[in-house]
């Protein structure tokens, strides 16, 4: 176990999920204290005391977000639940979905209350097969049991909740984008000011967390700020959940504790670089995060701050393990076509400069690569930088750099003598 | 009142202002292309990004001014931002400037110019996409021009409400697109998407290479479509670039037609039929006068009119909705006494046509029906049985519904079967070739001027009335 | 799209007033469901069902890559190519697919069985390689698997 655990505290079974276990574990205790002894403000501060950072990408702090929200404003508020998962690399959204779901509506109704949120919305990517119906019969499950609907644990609260299925689109998993998306429209994210938590969905003051900060909401409520505290590091408290995939011999989702040692998780936890080869680059939280040498991350925590002092970021907590004798090009030409296929298009920088990327970096592996091609791919994602709508045009931006600031080397090569430095590998080799 | 520094200058901002707005106001210019003020903010095009010390670069169409900050509209950053986001804008547009009606005139060309003037930094090709495209019966559609600004579909969904255009796909393979049941066609508005395109994406098939846009002058003048009486510019080539080699009809012929902006009567909008004007003033015109159908002198036709005028016991005229307030004046200072006057509706909605609408449309399809009830006092009613002599102004009589036996004065610009059968046809000018003022429902009264000389033989209706009010010759 | 109505209604029910336009999504997929694409009268009666512009129907159905307005096969094999499963042999699994069914990604075979299609990441990255064959995802694909998989759906 890569430190404490306050997730993942329980053994998944064929039944784990349902509500009966879940509530045999002491599930919606929290919210039962919460409705009795609390008020929603105390949800509030509860959760800002307990320091809670967004798990979904941003690592915003979560109470903050929600202190903008004005009670008793006379209108309606909205909470989203984000379960779009698109970011490359990650998939420890879709544990809770599949294995806590309770976990997380339990998070929702907490919040629900704290913000006077009458609906709530899991948004929850198309693709997604098996989560959604997890999900889907857990809601059906609480509204059942009465922890969803009218009077909710007899107390003056009512809450609702849909689920809501997106179609295949990684930008609607971008807050503002995903509003537009559950209006029923194509999702285009939004310029800033008004803040969602001002003007969201259909023009409503909402909040939109991510699964993982909604679940921990659960915790923080039944154990406490302090006990939360507790756990991880001063700045970045608590635990993260972590997908491990790419060239690791124990992929899959982990729960590490904040501050726990990088390499011993990939060593030990994550049972070491597949083939026994060794470890050449990771990329920290979703392609999205700039990556980072083996020789960096070998003294690293995994905190946020110790990764935002290496200017990258835990990001998603999708972690892509990269053994030696992998191709860094064809590596990134991966990356940018995603990026040029999920660009949403609205806004000029990132409609062709993801496309202009995606182009070079095709060329280079295609043989054709020009010696400004380097310079070019800094020039795209330094006016990406800061200049978009939304981060998707920076995250395309940032991938670039990351990995030229990294493996400029690899891209040289590549271009001065017509072919990869490593045969165009992206398995692992054979030890 | 929010004070703030614009490139160091004090600057008195209003309350829930943008950084733009305050910009505008106060002289200082930023560049755009996909704000407008009647359009809601899409912030898409990047263009407008402002430094702000200590907060870094954002757009000022979105910015909201805050007390005592500084905003820097022409940093080295900051043109170094529009510099690369032109670099974004132009990595596809197609170098079309030599074939694109919009050169001279787009907003592209002049920021290339003023901000960018590099090369493209790409040594990739084009992407390449739709190039002729039929928006409508109207208006084509380049895809690769466009720079997905969304100003033509916000119109749609916003002003018009024909919710007619929209987005196809993501990202760079993006295009506008027309819903599939094509209600762009029925929207009398789509004309105006054309003006809104700050490049040559969108071109008017009417106007599509017919003309290079610097050798035409835009003469400001009135709609006369209908009540509402926006101003429009008819743009025609000015004299110094007049055809010599050509048919010398086109140095007289309306090339186009736009909105003039006015806030009190249309904005910045006008509806197709004002773009057709050239349908109405360039019809076959009438370029003798005649007694009963036998062209004779001017002298000679106004002379028997005033023989008949002279001999008339009852005279009515019907008024034309289409004359000026100052063709109105004289009517009344010259012919007011001696006749009855009433209102006719020179042109109806055709079919087909709308007929009214909370935007700008209005039933009456004629310019001045509100001058001509201010000034002549005259409203819509008929001349009554007994009348004897009939001056008939402008279109729209129904020769048949006239009193039996009454004598036709006829004064018409357009050759019409009915000239022949009046007892005086005396041709008259068109708005176009003449000064001269509309009055709208609203009261609002707008300018026209001209554009054209007027046809030879042919007269303006002001001066004609003078005249027929002198006494007739006495015959020995 | 008309048996589905009630059900629509059940829909509507269950969201808060004035979110009709909300249902444009989760309408689209059930059409789809039943007659595996989304013609053109479907669009045309959704549009007034929910009382949205037709445009704002026709922009979904054009945005997002699940939504498709033609049929496509039976079976649709929706292979993953992203970093992670590219990285576990995703290259491998489709070029084995297009051998054995003799198609490249977007055709469909001669007999309408098969559709291949490739596709972003689809959050499986654990169980790399991946892929989705209509709503189902297949994980941890191997060359066997692969063939277990088309003799089963065959």
């Amino acid at each position: 176990m890569a430190g404490r655990q306050l997730l993942m505290t329980f053994p998944v079974t064929a039944t784990s999920h349902l509500l009966t276990e879940y509530r045999a574990r002491g599930g919606y205790g929290a919210l039962e204290k919460a409705l009795r002894q609390m008020k929603p403000q105390d949800v509030t501060q509860e959760v800002i005391t307990a320091g809670l950072q967004g798990r979904g990408g941003a690592s915003f702090p979560t109470g903050r977000k929600w202190q903008v929200v004005i009670p008793g404003d006379g209108q309606p508020h909205y909470l989203i639940a984000n379960a779009d998962e698109g970011e490359p690399g990650t998939f420890k959204d879709r544990w809770i979905l599949e294995n806590a779901p309770h976990l997380l509506i339990e998070g929702m109704l907490l919040t629900a209350y704290a913000l006077e949120a009458r609906h709530c919305f899991i948004y929850i990517r198309g693709e997604f097969d098996l989560p959604y119906r997890r999900v889907a019969a857990a809601v059906e499950e609480a509204y059942a049991a009465g922890w969803l609907g009218e009077r909710i644990g007899g107390a003056p609260f009512d809450c609702d909740l849909i689920v809501y299925r997106g179609a295949g689109a990684y930008v609607a998993g971008e807050a503002s984008g995903l509003i537009a998306s559950l209006e029923g429209k194509k999702g285009y994210p939004r310029n800033r000011p008004p803040r969602l938590t001002v003007r969201g969905l259909y023009q409503r003051p909402t909040v939109v967390n991510n699964v993982e900060s909604l679940a921990n909401v659960t915790g923080i409520i039944a154990h406490g700020a302090a006990a939360f505290r507790a756990v991880g590091t001063a700045k970045s408290p608590g635990t993260r959940l972590f997908s491990v995939s790419g060239h690791i011999n124990r992929p899959g989702v982990y729960e590490v504790e904040l501050g726990y040692p990088w390499q011993r998780f990939i060593d030990e936890d994550c049972g070491g670089v597949l083939n026994g080869r060794a470890l050449k680059a990771v990329v920290p939280g979703g392609i999205s995060s700039k990556i980072l040498t083996a020789a960096e991350i070998a003294p690293l925590p995994l905190s946020h701050e110790a990764l935002w002092d290496v200017n990258s970021t835990l990001g998603s907590g999708g972690m892509i393990v990269v053994a030696d004798g992998t191709c860094m090009v064809r590596l990134l030409q991966i990356m940018l076509r995603f990026y040029h296929h999920e660009s949403c298009g609205q806004c000029t920088p990132c409609r062709h400069g993801t496309g202009w990327m995606h182009r070079i970096v095709d060329r280079i592996v295609a043989g054709e690569g020009r010696p400004e091609d380097i310079e070019r791919l800094y020039y795209i994602a330094k006016y990406n930088d800061g200049t978009t709508i939304c981060g998707l045009g920076d995250a395309a931006g940032y991938a670039a750099s990351g990995m030229l600031d990294k493996f400029r080397d690899e891209f040289e090569y590549y271009i001065a003598n017509k072919r990869s430095r490593y045969e165009g590998r992206l398995e692992c080799l054979r030890s | 009142m929010p004070q703030i520094l614009i490139n160091g200058r004090p600057i008195e901002a209003r309350a829930g202002q943008t950084v733009l707005e305050a910009a505008q106001e106060n002289g200082v210019f930023v560049p755009t292309f996909c704000w407008h003020p009647q359009l809601s903010i899409a912030g898409n095009c990047r263009m407008c990004l402002v430094e702000v010390e200590g907060r870094g670069l954002d757009i000022a169409c979105n910015m909201p001014v805050s007390a005592g900050m500084h905003v820097l509209t022409d940093s080295p950053d900051v043109r170094a931002h529009r510099k690369a986001m032109l670099q974004f804008i132009t990595l596809n547009h197609p170098v079309d400037c030599g074939i694109c009606d919009k050169a001279g005139e787009c907003r592209l060309q002049d920021y290339h110019y003023a901000y960018n003037g590099e090369a493209s930094l790409s040594a990739d090709p084009k992407v390449h996409s739709t190039k002729y495209y039929n928006l409508s019966s109207r208006i084509l559609l380049d895809n690769e021009r466009c720079i997905l600004c969304l100003r033509c579909t916000r119109f749609t969904h916003e002003i018009s409400k024909s919710m007619a255009l929209g987005v196809e796909r993501r990202g760079d393979t993006s295009n506008i697109r027309p819903v599939a049941d094509r209600p762009l066609g029925d929207d009398p508005y789509s004309d105006n998407i054309i003006d809104l395109c700050p490049v040559g994406a969108l071109q008017s098939r009417q106007f599509l290479h017919r003309t290079r846009v610097w050798y035409l002058r835009a003469t400001p003048s009135v709609c006369p479509g209908c009540e509402r009486g926006c101003t429009v510019q008819v743009w025609h080539r000015k004299p110094e670039w007049h055809v010599k080699a050509l048919d010398p009809a086109q140095n007289r012929s309306i090339a186009r037609v736009t909105p003039l902006e006015n806030p009190a009567v249309n904005g910045p909008w006008i509806c197709n039929k004002g773009r057709d004007l050239a349908r109405i003033f360039e019809r076959q015109r009438a370029l003798e006068p005649m007694l009963k159908g036998r062209p004779v002198p001017l002298a000679e036709a106004v002379e028997t009119a005033r023989e008949l005028i002279g001999r008339a016991r009852r005279p009515a005229a019907l008024l034309s909705n289409w004359g000026s307030n100052e063709e109105l004046a004289a009517f009344r200072q010259h012919l007011g006494t001696l006749f009855s006057a009433h209102l006719k509706r020179d042109r109806e909605a055709e079919p087909g046509e709308r007929s009214e609408d909370d935007l700008l449309i209005r039933s009456d399809k004629n310019p001045n029906s509100a001058g001509v009830r201010a000034i002549t006092g005259a409203a819509a009613s008929v001349p009554d049985a007994g009348t004897d002599l009939v001056l008939v102004w402008g279109e729209g009589c129904d020769f048949a519904m006239l009193p039996r036996g009454a004598q036709v004065i006829f004064l018409n610009a357009y050759l019409q079967p009915e000239n022949g059968h009046a007892d005086v046809f005396i041709p008259i000018s068109v708005q176009t070739e003449r000064h001269g003022h509309y009055t709208n429902f609203q009261g609002h009264i707008s300018e026209f001027q001209p554009c054209f000389p007027r046809p030879e033989g042919v007269s303006d209706a002001e001066s004609l009335f003078k005249s027929l009010a002198q006494p007739a010759r006495v015959h020995a | 799209m008309k048996s589905l109505i009630p059900e629509f209604e059940a829909l509507r029910s269950r969201f808060p007033a004035g979110f009709e336009s909300s249902l444009v999504l989760p309408c689209l997929r059930r059409i789809q469901e039943q007659r595996g694409y989304v013609a053109e009268e479907d669009i045309e009666e959704l549009a007034e069902f929910l009382d949205v512009p037709r445009i704002q129907i026709e922009e979904v159905l054009s945005f997002y890559t699940q939504f498709r307005r033609q049929p496509i096969g039976r079976w649709h094999l929706q292979v993953c190519r992203n970093v992670s499963c590219s990285m576990r042999g995703a290259e491998t699994v489709l070029a084995h697919l297009e051998r054995t069914l003799g198609i490249r990604p977007g055709e469909t075979t001669a007999d309408g069985r098969y559709t291949l299609s490739t596709v972003e990441c689809l959050g499986s990255c654990g169980t790399a390689p991946a892929l989705m064959v209509n709503d189902r995802y297949v994980e941890n694909l191997t060359p066997d698997r692969i063939q277990a998989l088309i003799r089963e759906l065959a």
